[in-house]
């Protein structure tokens, strides 16, 4: 893979972390370190463990999500969960990010069919 | 895996320093549940992380993971001191958001020049209008042997100098640099304003 190619996944990686966060928390209350896993698990989104903190305080000054503060058996947590406002806006994300894939697939689709050469 | 003195030490001068370039950008209380939800995280990994011949392997690999301490406290600062000069409109913080800004990104850079510029052109008007009152012999536009040699406020002045329209010079100084001040600090905060919606924007893909 070339560094353009690199920087391209990069930024669309972050892009898309956002959302991910969102999505992560959109089935109940999950602090940051859950949020963290249940990312790994199932994508390979998250760069450094850091870069999702300072995301999630921004979403909550935002008003999109709402932390609070859980004493646990080993040290307190800190958990978030979505606000009404956040879960309006996670929608309206999802069915943006549905509505450029499908336009992406399309596009790729007809490469596809117009390939002279190899598919791609 | 249960930590040593020294890996104790080790996670309270990364806490320690996370912290301290914090406070750089940010609000004491916003710099406090940052550094405590971080401590969480380091604990709870710390808590899981099987017991290792190595502490501080195990411990680096962690610290890692998480990204050196100054480069957590510019991701926050990129997150938050936009939003906060702009609900806050204070000046301290305003300049707190294009300098954490002028440091992540080279457009903020470039921008941060330009308004600094803007800014000291603005004070050095201003300090010419005000330094009238107290040296009035050395503020308006000199001559020597009538011959031009520069307007503003000069305090030595070479023998034979002449200054003329001194209450000229301060009263046009005093109206382009409150002008000049009030324009720059104008897009100062459009440009934080810019730079939040621009975040807001990108994160509806609008």
């Amino acid at each position: 893979m070339t560094v353009s190619t690199d920087s391209w996944t990069e930024q669309m990686r972050r892009g898309g972390l956002e959302l991910a966060i969102l999505l992560a928390v959109a089935p109940g209350t999950r602090y940051g370190l859950e949020i963290i896993r249940h990312l790994q698990e199932l994508t390979d989104l998250v760069v450094t463990e850091g870069t999702i903190y300072p995301i999630l305080g921004r979403l909550t000054r935002d008003g999109w999500l709402q932390a609070e503060w859980q004493a646990s058996a080993a040290h307190p947590r800190k958990y978030y969960r979505l606000t009404s406002q956040g879960r309006r806006r996670l929608r309206l994300m999802v069915d943006e990010w549905r509505t450029f894939a499908a336009k992406i697939d399309r596009l790729v689709d007809a490469a596809d069919k117009g390939a002279t050469h190899e598919p791609l | 895996m249960n930590l040593s003195d020294d890996g104790e030490s080790r996670i309270r001068g990364y806490l320690f320093m996370l912290e301290s370039s914090l406070r750089t950008f940010l609000k004491r209380d916003v710099v406090a549940d940052a550094v405590r939800e971080v401590e969480s995280h380091i604990r709870e990994r710390v808590r899981d992380t099987q017991p290792m011949p190595n502490e501080r392997d195990a411990l680096n690999r962690l610290l890692d993971a998480i990204g050196p301490p100054h480069r957590l406290a510019r991701a926050y600062s990129a997150e938050l001191a936009a939003d906060e000069a702009v609900s806050s409109g204070r000046l301290w913080q305003t300049a707190r958001a294009v300098f954490a800004l002028a440091l992540n990104t080279t457009e903020g850079f470039a921008v941060g020049v330009a308004l600094l510029c803007g800014y000291l052109l603005a004070a050095s008007c201003l300090l010419v209008a005000l330094a009238k009152p107290i040296f009035p012999d050395n503020v308006g536009i000199r001559w020597v042997n009538g011959e031009f040699r520069g307007a503003g406020w000069e305090l030595f002045l070479e023998p034979g100098t002449v200054v003329t329209h001194g209450w000229w010079v301060m009263a046009v100084c005093a109206v382009v640099g409150s002008l000049l001040l009030w324009l720059t600090h104008r897009g100062t905060r459009r440009y934080l304003r810019r730079v939040s919606e621009r975040r807001l924007r990108a994160a509806f893909g609008h």
